[in-house]
């Protein structure tokens, strides 16, 4: 479609201040990041050119290998796992079953909660003398499993991913929202064909969600499981022997050692991890040739 | 229509930003006035002017911004408070300290570094040996304290205080707050398990660790949690006790470094569950449950053993306690020695207004006075490199602190404050990694040292 020159005016007005607002705060800034990762600087004294080896640093450092791996495992659990589970509650709960406003609530409320003081209440949790978890194991004589959950190799990561898995509120409610402007119509259509509840859900749910917030769910859960850090710093601080550390823990630790050469590699790295998942997850939405998704309609009163 | 519509839509949202933009100006105005005014005037008003002139010229208040961690719990809080109260009160209308409250100490180095390298650098900090003393020294951006201590206020601080700190003979940053790490025991544990006497060396002190463990006691709180600082503690004094007081004349490739890993894994057999993720607050919490029998922490740590709230049927923790040096270790270069550090500099930006530079100087000299340094210590338990004299009521436990530090043979600094930053911040990773069996003693050395490599 081509602009007249009449409409020029209106729409640089419009997009000028997000333009303006995106090269301040984004384009600049990673920029500036992109070229500080090739030096050697300490925040103080003058920058020193090295190249790439900021980079050949970050691929031979096992905490970093450690960090990118679990960052990974953090978005892919996220995306499809977490955002299933929210699907699956929104789901249920957009059938208005008996007491629907209550657990709708209750899946939520963790979203009200701030990260650290959940990391703080899951480390009680956690607590190898104190701590819930080994306190109810030992109650059903099952004392042998206890153990230092967050001090242990094995057992630490998935003692901070798992508890995180399960707050599904927020991408929950985007897909009741979605689901409630679903034609009625088409599930009336398959009541009548026979077609129950699951099958609605697979069939009539579920594609047409995929490509409006469901898609949006698994990308703004894989984007938060890449960035992960108040979780593992509260919980963990990448600990032990850096089993738990994520990027931006990895990058914190950097800027701690005021090493912002390495510090902002990783940070590049990070941005090009966030793209790639970005376009896997939109190449994985698109389907086999299927065109746009269906429409929807609202439901007419 | 439509268009002229989305026309005024477009103006409304650009003077609306346009709006936010100028709602900035007066906030910033306030942060700059104090810096502007008195680069007319006050150039012939420095050092003395102050306290006279507030009446007169109230617009022209001095303030200095003082972000401090030395607040909230802190043992030096009270005091300091009260300090910074008085100052403020005797020159009133000529300069006010405004503190700024920071109590978690993280967050604090967090927000130093930060600023400082954001050119920002706060009218007067606290740092600590996580900070590249030696780096912020030559940036510039501090003040030169020299003049100043050479015209009789450095005579106050003890004999070559400055000299590990100072850059070609300028001292930029004042260490202030000084540490010492003795071992604290308890003895009604040490009774209960049958020994009189600390251990005089390591073999006798893992003889001890097995009578305590088979009595159920830990026999110290080792930590892998957060910055690992008690397990940093512990590693300082065995690498003091095999190296002696040359350790770090070679970095890491002594071999004291390795040997010390192995024995610093082998005490995580004697210490509580979970110290592996552990953090200061679980073995302090297991030191004043009366669970372990020794308990390694810097002299701020003094006024927590006559608090009444740690006492247990009204005895204090410090009536239970006792003091000792470091063992030696078999075959050891250790001879004396006494592990320290600088737990507190002081930092003051440098200020292209001489009245303000005059009005930090002076609240610095006011902080670092020996009376309220004297009092400062007294109040927190705290150690200072400010000479002064100590009251009589100073504490037993203080008092045996202070007959340590003065018949140590040597002092070395603790690991952490040996090595550069990159070492603490790898440190957690690199013992954890050692006691879960990761790595050996010479891969938790070379972990260390990868760290400070990557950060040259």
């Amino acid at each position: 479609m081509k602009l007249e020159r009449s409409d020029r005016g209106p729409l640089w007005a419009f997009l000028g201040p997000a333009i303006i607002l995106m090269l301040v705060f984004f384009v600049i800034p990673v920029i500036y990041v992109a070229v500080v990762s090739l030096m050697k600087w300490n925040g103080i004294s003058a920058p020193e050119f090295r190249a790439v080896r900021n980079y050949l640093l970050l691929f031979k450092d096992k905490a970093f290998q450690r960090s990118v791996i679990n960052n990974v495992i953090w978005a892919l659990v996220a995306g499809f796992i977490q955002v299933p589970l929210a699907m699956v509650m929104a789901i249920i709960l957009s059938r208005k079953p008996k007491g629907w406003k209550f657990f709708r609530t209750v899946y939520f409320f963790p979203q009200v909660i701030s990260g650290i003081a959940l990391a703080t209440l899951w480390r009680a949790v956690y607590n190898a003398e104190t701590g819930l978890l080994n306190g109810l194991l030992k109650a059903f004589g099952q004392g042998a499993l206890a153990k230092d959950w967050l001090g242990t190799l094995q057992t630490a990561f998935p003692a901070v991913l798992i508890y995180w898995v399960f707050y599904i509120g927020y991408y929950m409610v985007i897909m009741m929202a979605d689901i409630t402007t679903i034609d009625e119509s088409y599930y009336e259509a398959a009541t009548i064909d026979g077609a129950t509840d699951f099958q609605q859900a697979i069939h009539i749910t579920i594609p047409l969600i995929r490509r409006t917030s469901l898609l949006t769910c698994v990308t703004l859960a894989s984007v938060m499981g890449l960035r992960q850090f108040e979780q593992v710093y509260m919980l963990t601080n990448g600990g032990p022997a850096n089993s738990t550390s994520t990027i931006v823990l990895y990058m914190y630790k950097k800027l701690q050692d005021t090493n912002y050469g390495m510090a902002s590699a990783s940070a590049v790295i990070l941005i090009l991890v966030g793209i790639v998942f970005i376009v896997c997850i939109r190449k994985l939405f698109e389907g086999r040739g299927e065109g746009a998704a269906p429409r929807k309609r609202r439901a007419v009163k | 229509m439509k268009r002229l519509l989305a026309l005024l839509l477009a103006l409304v949202m650009v003077f609306g930003l346009a709006a936010c933009g100028n709602s900035a100006a007066p906030a910033e105005k306030p942060a700059e006035a104090p810096a502007e005014a008195p680069a007319e005037a006050p150039a012939e008003a420095p050092a003395e002017a102050p306290a006279e002139a507030p009446a007169e010229a109230p617009a022209e208040e001095i303030v200095i911004n003082f972000p401090s961690i030395w607040v909230g719990t802190d043992s030096k809080a009270a005091y300091m408070a009260q300090l910074v109260e008085n100052f403020n009160a005797e020159n009133a209308g000529a300069i006010k300290v405004v503190v700024e409250e920071q109590t978690d100490y993280q967050a604090y180095r967090d927000k130093i570094r930060t600023t400082i390298t954001t050119g920002s650098a706060p009218d007067l900090c606290i740092l600590d040996t996580t900070f590249d003393i030696k780096a912020y020294s030559e940036s510039g951006k501090f003040m030169d304290l020299t003049p100043y201590l050479n015209e009789g206020w450095g005579d106050t601080f003890a004999d070559g205080a400055f000299d590990a700190w100072s850059v070609d003979g300028h001292t930029y940053i004042l260490p202030f707050e000084s540490a010492i790490f003795p071992l604290i025991y308890n003895t009604k544990i040490f009774n209960e398990i049958g020994w009189d006497h600390f251990p005089a060396t390591y073999d006798e002190f893992f003889q001890f660790c097995k009578d305590a463990k088979d009595k159920g006691y830990n026999a110290m709180g080792q930590m892998a949690g957060d910055n690992a600082w008690s397990s940093m503690l512990w590693y300082s004094l065995i690498v003091e006790a095999i190296g002696g007081k040359d350790v770090y004349a070679n970095g890491l490739q002594d071999p004291a470094f390795v040997e010390a890993a192995k024995v610093l894994k082998e005490m995580y057999s004697y210490t509580f569950d979970g110290a592996i993720s552990a953090t200061a607050g679980d073995v302090n919490g297991h030191w004043l449950a009366r669970d372990t029998a020794i308990y390694l922490n810097g002299p701020w740590w003094i006024g927590n053993l006559y608090k009444e709230d740690n006492a247990v049927d009204g005895v204090l923790l410090a009536d239970d306690c006792d003091v000792a040096v470091n063992p030696k270790y078999e075959g050891g270069k250790g001879d004396g020695g006494l592990v320290t550090t600088v737990q507190g500099f002081l930092a003051a930006a440098k200020q292209d207004d001489p009245a303000k530079e005059a009005a930090v100087v002076k609240f610095l000299q006011y902080l670092t006075d020996p009376d309220h340094v004297s009092e400062l210590a007294l109040s927190s338990g705290a150690m200072f490199f400010v000479k002064y004299t100590p009251s009589p009521d100073t504490s037993v436990i203080a008092q045996k602190f202070t007959e340590i530090a003065n018949n140590a043979n040597y002092t070395v600094l603790h690991v952490n404050g040996a090595f550069p930053t990159a070492f603490s911040t790898e440190f957690p990773a690199a013992v954890s990694a050692l006691v879960l069996g990761e790595v050996d003693e010479q891969g938790f050395v070379d972990m260390l040292q990868t760290a400070i490599d990557n950060a040259a």
